[in-house]
Order: C-alpha cells, then sequence, then structure tokens
C-alpha cells in the first residue's frame, strides 16, 4: 500500500488512514485529525507561510489532542514587570525558522501580548502579556493549539555555572583576540623594521607598546592557565595549561630581556599562543553546552508535588472520598496516604491501601508488561499509574527510595569511572618535562662550552618558547567541533570530546532490551480466529471499539491495529488486572486474560485445537495473550508484543560487520529476551538482570578487557551506562538515563550508532593528525633554537603554518561522512 | 616622530573604544542566540496585511 505524506506534520502513513480535504483548488492530506485542525487553524491565521517557509528533513510530531497543562508548574516561574507580566517557557516541537516565525506571530496575535520573542538556539520563550486582556493559561493553549508543548523553563545550577563559564571565556578570549590584534600591527612594523633598518628610538617606543599590549593578555586573559599551572605543579602534573603558562611566560620574560640589550622581541608569539588556546576553550564548550542543552530540555520533570488524603477523625469513612491536598514531595513522611490518578507519576515508595491499578514500572524495572497493584502491593516511586485511581501509604522517602538508590549507583559509578584522560594532554605530560630537561641541558651546555651565563639562560629560555605549540589548543576542539556537528545533524548529542576517543576505541556493543531494541509499548501482532464464521476485521472493530475506553497499554495496542471508525459502546466496565466488558453490536463483549475469561464462564467453541496449545508458543516468545468472547463463547485470540524497532536487526548486522561483539541485556525473563534476541540478530544473550547487576555485568567485561559501548534507555539502566566505557541513552528515555551517558540518540533512531562509531573512528584519527602537525613545525625548529639562530619570524611561521594546517585538516571529517 | 605617537595614541583609541563595544555586546546577551538573527531577517513582515485583504477565511 502506498504511502502519503502528512501535509502538516510531514510523516509517511498508509494511505487508508487518510484525511483528505479540498482548499482553494488544491488537495490536502493529513495523517489525522489534529494535524488537519492544526492546518486549518494556522491557515485562517494567514500564517500559511509556514509551510512554504519550513525546511524540515524529517517528519515532526503530529498534532496530539490538546493535555490539560499543569497551570501550577508555570505560575511560579512568572515575574511581574513594568509593562505587564513575564515568563520563559520552553516550547517544544520547535525545529526550524519557522516554527520560530509560527509561533511568535501566534501569540502576537492575541490581545493582550505585549511581545513574544523565542530563543532561536535554546527554544527559550519570553513572553509579556497584560494580565487583564489575556490569562497565562490562553497563552499556553494558543502554542498548543497550533500543534507544540509550553514547557517550564528552568535552569539547572550545574547549567547556570557552565553558561557563566562560557561568557567568562568568551570575554577572555575577546579581549585577548582585541589585545592581540592591536599588538600585530607593532610587530609587523617591528619585523619589517629588521629588514629594512629601524631608527633604534621608534623600535623601542613599539616594543613598550607591544609590552603593555601583551601585560593583559597574560594576565587577564591567561589567568586561568596560570592557576592551573600552579595548582597542577603542586601535584607534578604537566597539563595542558603548564606548557601554555611555560611557553607564554617564558617568551614574555625572554622579550622584555632582549627590550633591554636591544634584540629581537617574541611579545606576539606570547599573546598568539594565550589567544588561540582560548579560542580552542571557547569552541569547546559552546559545542559542549549545546549538547547540555538540549539534553536538559529532553529531561522531564520529575514529580515534584504529591496529593496528600486528609486523614478525617472518623476513620470509617471511605479514603476515596476523603479531601486531598497538594504538597511537595520533600516534605512527605513515612505513613502519608498518597491518591495517585491514571497517568500520574507515582511519587514514592509505598503500598496500595485502597483502590486498585496497573503501574508501568519499565523504566524502573525493565519489565515491560503492565504491573498489577491491588490493596497490599507494593509501588515504586517513578514508576507510572495506569488507568485506575488509588490510594497508597509511603513507606519509604527521600534516600531510601528504589529511584534514591538507582541514583546513588549512578553516582557512585560516576565517581569510580576512570575518567580517560585525553590524548592531548596525555602527550603534554610527557613533553613538558621533555622541554624542561632540553632548556636546561641547552643552558648548561652554553656554559660548559664557555659561554656567558647570561647567553646560556637566553637560549634556554628561547627554546621553551619556540616550543609551546598554539595549535595544540585548537587541535583537538576544532576536530570536536566539526564532529558534534555532523553527529548532532544525526541525532546524536555528544556531551564532550573525550567520547570521540573512547567511542573509537570500543570493541563491544551492549544493548538494553525494552525501549532500545524494541519499540518499548506493546502492538498487536496476531488476531487468531476461533470462530472461523467471523470476519477477522469485524472483531477487530469490536475489540478496538471496546478497548477506546481503556487507558491500558495493552487495550491502545488494539486500537492502533484499528484504523476505521469506532461502534458505540455502553455499559462498559473495566477490572484492573483482569480485563474489560462492555455491549457493542448488540451483544454483551468480554476481553481479558484467561482468569477474566473463567469468571465469565467463555469455553472455547469444541471444533477446535485447544486453546492451550495455539497461546503456548506465543507465551513462550514472551507475548500477551488477550481473549474475547461473548455468549459464552470464545471468539478470538490477541497476540501483543513489544515489538522490535524496524532499524534494530539492520543495525546490529552493521555493528558486527564493523568486527564488534553485540549483546543484549534485560530485566525482562529469560524467554522473552532470548525471542527478541533472535529477531534482531543477537545471539549473546543476559536476561533477568537488575539495575546494578547490569552495571557489574559491564564492569565485568571491561575488567577483562573490552571497551563497552551501552545503549539503554531507562532508569534500570543508568548505573550500566555510566559504568560503561561509552554510554548512549535514547532520547525517549528517561533524564537519568540522558544524565547517565555521554551520548544521547535523540530521535531514538539507533541506525545512528553504526555511523557514531565510524564517524568517531574518523574524528580521532583526524585529531591524532593534528596533534602531530601542531607538535611539528615547532618541534622542528628547536635546534634553531638550541643553536641560538631563533628569529621571531620563525616562531610566529610555526604558528601560522601548524594553525592552518589544522583548520584544514579538521573540515577533512567532513568530507568522508556518509550520511 | 609626534606624528607616530599620535597615530599610535589613535588607534590604541580607537581599539579601546571597540573592546568596550565588545564586553558591552557580551553583557547585553548579542552572543546568546547567534542562530536566529539571520532567519528572522528574512521575515516579511507586511504579508499579515496582505493576507487579509486576500480575505482567507
Amino acid at each position: 500500500m502506498a504511502n502519503l505524506i502528512c501535509n502538516h506534520c510531514l510523516l509517511s502513513f498508509p494511505e487508508r488512514d487518510a484525511i483528505r480535504e479540498e482548499m482553494d483548488g488544491s488537495r490536502h492530506v493529513f495523517c489525522c485529525h489534529g494535524c488537519r485542525g492544526v492546518y486549518f487553524l494556522i491557515r485562517s491565521e494567514g500564517l500559511a507561510d509556514f509551510y512554504s517557509k519550513r525546511d524540515w528533513d524529517g517528519p515532526g510530531t503530529p498534532a496530539e489532542p490538546l493535555k490539560e497543562l499543569d497551570l501550577n508548574t508555570f505560575n511560579e516561574d512568572v515575574r511581574e514587570t513594568e509593562q505587564g507580566r513575564e515568563i520563559d517557557i520552553f516550547i517544544e516541537g520547535i525545529r526550524c525558522a519557522s516554527c520560530v516565525w509560527l509561533n511568535e506571530k501566534f501569540l502576537l496575535r492575541a490581545k493582550g501580548v505585549l511581545s513574544a520573542r523565542i530563543n532561536f538556539a535554546t527554544h527559550k520563550a519570553k513572553i509579556v502579556w497584560d494580565p487583564d486582556l489575556i490569562s497565562l493559561a490562553e497563552i499556553l493553549k494558543r502554542i498548543q493549539a497550533i500543534g507544540y508543548k509550553p514547557r517550564p523553563y528552568r535552569e539547572s545550577e550545574q547549567f547556570k555555572a557552565r553558561r557563566a563559564e562560557s561568557r567568562d571565556l568568551l570575554v577572555r578570549f575577546g579581549t585577548a583576540a582585541f589585545l592581540s590584534s592591536q599588538l600585530m600591527i607593532y610587530s609587523t612594523a617591528l619585523y619589517a623594521g629588521y629588514f629594512q633598518g629601524i631608527d633604534p628610538g621608534t623600535k623601542i617606543i613599539l616594543e613598550i607598546i607591544a609590552m603593555v599590549l601583551t601585560i593583559p593578555v597574560i594576565l587577564y586573559s591567561g589567568m586561568p592557565f596560570i592557576q592551573n599551572t600552579i595548582s597542577g605543579l603542586r601535584h607534578l602534573h604537566f597539563t595542558m595549561d603548564a606548557l601554555i603558562s611555560i611557553g607564554a611566560g617564558s617568551a614574555f620574560i625572554y622579550s622584555v630581556y632582549q627590550m633591554f640589550i636591544g634584540g629581537t622581541v617574541y611579545f606576539d608569539t606570547s599573546a598568539m599562543i594565550i589567544t588561540l588556546i582560548l579560542l580552542g576553550r571557547y569552541i569547546e564548550s559552546t559545542a559542549k553546552g549545546k549538547a547540555s542543552e538540549t539534553i536538559e530540555k529532553l529531561a522531564e520533570l520529575a514529580p515534584r508535588e504529591a496529593r496528600i488524603v486528609k486523614r478525617s477523625r472518623d476513620n470509617t469513612k471511605d479514603l476515596s472520598t476523603e479531601e486531598t491536598a497538594l504538597v511537595l514531595v520533600a516534605s512527605l513522611r513515612k505513613g502519608d496516604l498518597i491518591k495517585v490518578l491514571p497517568g500520574e507519576k507515582i511519587p514514592s515508595d509505598g503500598m496500595v491501601a485502597h483502590g486498585e491499578s496497573e503501574a508501568d514500572e519499565s523504566i524502573l524495572t525493565g519489565e515491560s508488561r503492565p504491573v498489577r497493584k491491588t490493596v497490599g502491593s507494593e509501588v515504586i516511586g517513578g514508576s507510572v499509574n495506569l488507568f485506575g485511581t488509588f490510594i497508597f501509604e509511603v513507606t519509604r522517602t527521600g534516600k531510601e527510595t528504589i529511584l534514591a538508590g538507582i541514583i546513588r549507583a549512578v553516582e557512585d559509578a560516576q565517581a569510580g569511572k576512570p575518567r580517560l584522560q585525553i590524548l592531548a594532554d596525555r602527550i603534554v605530560g610527557y613533553f613538558v618535562p621533555a622541554i624542561l630537561i632540553t632548556s636546561v641541558l641547552t643552558t648548561t651546555g652554553y656554559i660548559l662550552r664557555g659561554a656567558s651565563l647570561n647567553d646560556a639562560l637566553m637560549t634556554g629560555v628561547s627554546v621553551l618558547v619556540i616550543a609551546c605549540p598554539c595549535s595544540l589548543g585548537l587541535a583537538t576542539p576544532l576536530a570536536v567541533l566539526v564532529f558534534t556537528t555532523l553527529a548532532s545533524s544525526r541525532g546524536i548529542l555528544i556531551k564532550g570530546g573525550e567520547v570521540i576517543e573512547n567511542t573509537s576505541r570500543l570493541d563491544h556493543v551492549v544493548f538494553d532490551k525494552t525501549g532500545t531494541i524494541t519499540e518499548g509499548k506493546p502492538s498487536l501482532k496476531e488476531t487468531i480466529l476461533l470462530d472461523q464464521s467471523m470476519d477477522r476485521q469485524y472483531l477487530l472493530r469490536i475489540a478496538a471499539s471496546l478497548e477506546n475506553l481503556s487507558e491500558h497499554s495493552i487495550g491502545r495496542s488494539v486500537v492502533g491495529a484499528w484504523n476505521g471508525d469506532l461502534l458505540p459502546v455502553c455499559d462498559f466496565r473495566a477490572t484492573p488486572g483482569r480485563g474489560i466488558e462492555g455491549t457493542a453490536d448488540n451483544k454483551a463483549i468480554v476481553i481479558g486474560n484467561k482468569a477474566f475469561m473463567k469468571d465469565h464462564a467463555l469455553i472455547a467453541p469444541d471444533h477446535t485445537v485447544p486453546i492451550g496449545a495455539l497461546t503456548f508458543p506465543y507465551e513462550q516468545a514472551g507475548d500477551t495473550v488477550i481473549y474475547m468472547g461473548w455468549d459464552n463463547i470464545l471468539r478470538a485470540i490477541f497476540v501483543v508484543s513489544d515489538c522490535l524497532r524496524e532499524e534494530s536487526a539492520n543495525t546490529v548486522k552493521e555493528i558486527l560487520l564493523q568486527g564488534k561483539r553485540v549483546t543484549v541485556i534485560s530485566g525482562d525473563n529469560r524467554i522473552t529476551t532470548a525471542a527478541i534476541a533472535s529477531a534482531a540478530c543477537i545471539d549473546d544473550v543476559v536476561s533477568e538482570m537488575s539495575p546494578e547487576g547490569k552495571r557489574d555485568y559491564i564492569r565485568g567485561l571491561q575488567q577483562s578487557g573490552s571497551r563497552i559501548l551501552m545503549v539503554g534507555d531507562g532508569m534500570n539502566d543508568a548505573p550500566a551506562l555510566t559504568e560503561a566505557f561509552v554510554g548512549v541513552a535514547m532520547g525517549k528515555g528517561t533524564d537519568i538515563a540522558m544524565e547517565s551517558a555521554d551520548a544521547v540518540l535523540v530521535r531514538s533512531d539507533l541506525a545512528a550508532i553504526p555511523y557514531f562509531l565510524d564517524l568517531s573512528l574518523r574524528a580521532y584519527r583526524v585529531i591524532r593528525q593534528n596533534i602531530f602537525w601542531a607538535f611539528f613545525y615547532n618541534i622542528v625548529a628547536i635546534p634553531l633554537a638550541i643553536s641560538g639562530v631563533l628569529h621571531p619570524i620563525i616562531a610566529a611561521g610555526a604558528m601560522a603554518a601548524s594553525s592552518l594546517f589544522v583548520v584544514l585538516n579538521s573540515l577533512r571529517i567532513k568530507k568522508g561522512a556518509r550520511v | 616622530m609626534w606624528t607616530l605617537i599620535f597615530l599610535i595614541f589613535l588607534s590604541l583609541v580607537l581599539g579601546i573604544g571597540a573592546w568596550l563595544f565588545f564586553i558591552w555586546a557580551v553583557k547585553s546577551g548579542q552572543y546568546d542566540d547567534p542562530e536566529g538573527p539571520k532567519y528572522r531577517m528574512l521575515e516579511d513582515n507586511e504579508e499579515e496585511e496582505k493576507d487579509n485583504k486576500k480575505g482567507h477565511p
């Protein structure tokens, strides 16, 4: 069947679902009524240019039915200003300049909105409005109406600190760059003077100005390097910062001395070293900042409020009718009664005291099927309540909860993870002592040969001056910048430069099962007819009509498989953990598990094979089987399973082709895991693992010499993601997983992994070349310094040649990229 | 000689002016959204009226 592209969200969808509309002589197709509605709203506001302006390369989020927003989470961010009220919010779903344009225009159309400005890079909107004319709720509804999602905008302390650091670097770099450019004017004059002859008076004036310009570069812009050098030298660490301080400092001291004896000066070398290194650091911090910003945006807000049940004096009263109040999760105490509504996150660990429901604990335990909760069952904080309302008694709070335990495991792993020094730092660790020794040897050599102490010392210092490779500071950041740009265009966010080096040396890829190689949500796999006289479509239609009223994830999978219109249903009733019943098409229909069928005395039509034999293979493969019937006879069996991601098998094959081992690891049972693994072409299976078990498994493998890439999405993967050499989280995963990982797949597209591995390999090769060439020109010039014929022109030439090489070489990463 | 000193002085004054301008730009957040302006520049602000005149529903 041909696929069509939705005119609004660009999603490809099967033709039979199309909603067609004719307008102004042209035809439009939409994937759903939501998209159609948004399309007409945008057109009717005269903003249809959005469709011609946008330049998306992939499908966006289809319009979802409007969900009620929790205004309380926004209200605390509202500020009162002179013009009116002001708020910063984050708008989810913005993908291009046209989205920004559409949102701004659409908000400004509303009466009472005074200004709306969206930051293109961060998707943060600043909205000012007049509270007398429009309410915040209406503004947020407008954003929702055109298919975007407003979210409270919060910055973590860590994030604020990072931004302040980046701004500080920019000021330091800008200042250094300005002073260096001024300095170049005088240096050029001095070079010209060297070749053409210069009046000594003019020379000294130019040199003094050059010195005055260099001092702030070293003392202000270079201050972080000097501080790091001092703290590093206390532990006898020779870092890049030490090399820079030694290089720039010795060039400066040498120049001041030469200035007085009428020799040549190296002020420009001293300033340029610091400027170029600062440029590298700034590039690095923006690349890093962009990734962490996006991750921060992806992260879901943890439940911060809980509905506490106020106990009245009359203990006999039914709990469910008691009044509730919203309190902060942090203030909960043991024994508190908390009410949880359908779809909410369970705020803390506890035991169900009233009501029943099912909880989705997959992010915590890896179990893909919903877990039934009745009075007396334990609930885990952070899991999601599916469809019933229940009240539970808090048994653990704060640090004692299972969730806090997992977070602690992640923190432990983070602290214990040996952070590999990046290549440049490792080389510098050897290079600095080597250069210091060369310098000392040169000085002693000159003294032994009878040179004056002065000459000997200055020659020794000149070795230090020429040895400092300016472009070393650019070698890694530039390659990292090109790498992160390429990676992010494929939907991979990289948290830091060291990821490249680590990824390029991997030999083993471990996948989590639920939500990583599978979709993480159940879908209808098969419908088995027990009553052959029935039409398959008709049965599916009835089932979907009933399940449509249920919020159950398994029910949703049946609804998802049916694309036609639904039948009216009356007398609907759901029994949590068992099934649903209702009347449709004049039949009293029952859908549910085996026990539910027994309760309703439904039996199999006698001419078929035993039901058990039919369902056994599916149950063994880890699928969930539900039954449907009416009038005491079973009519159909639905097989629901968590299906494999489309790209999983191909991804695994590609990784195997790259010569790496592939393993699947899961908290789920052995049979299910093995079934999924074989479908994804993975032979190596590890199942029934707790979060700590996964971490220990990874640790064990790494201790025996493997270098592991772990891909996961859930909270239960977080410790393993941190422990692994490189952790990759799915963008649709939990925030803790994304925080623990080194990289995030924004679109949850596994096919990006082989690309990521390949790209890292190439980028790392370029980094190594860059570092080699950054050192090369300077090392070649060292013999000149030792022989005492060093000249500023040589230093400047080495600097320019190596910098140019590093820049051009870094751009080469782009060339081999296959997207 | 005096022309030289005067010119040096002038270039330093101009340079410091540019530097102060840069500091102001960073402080006032000009570098916070380097991507947006290039797209904003291409937006037509008059088209609202144009579209309304056309009488879209």
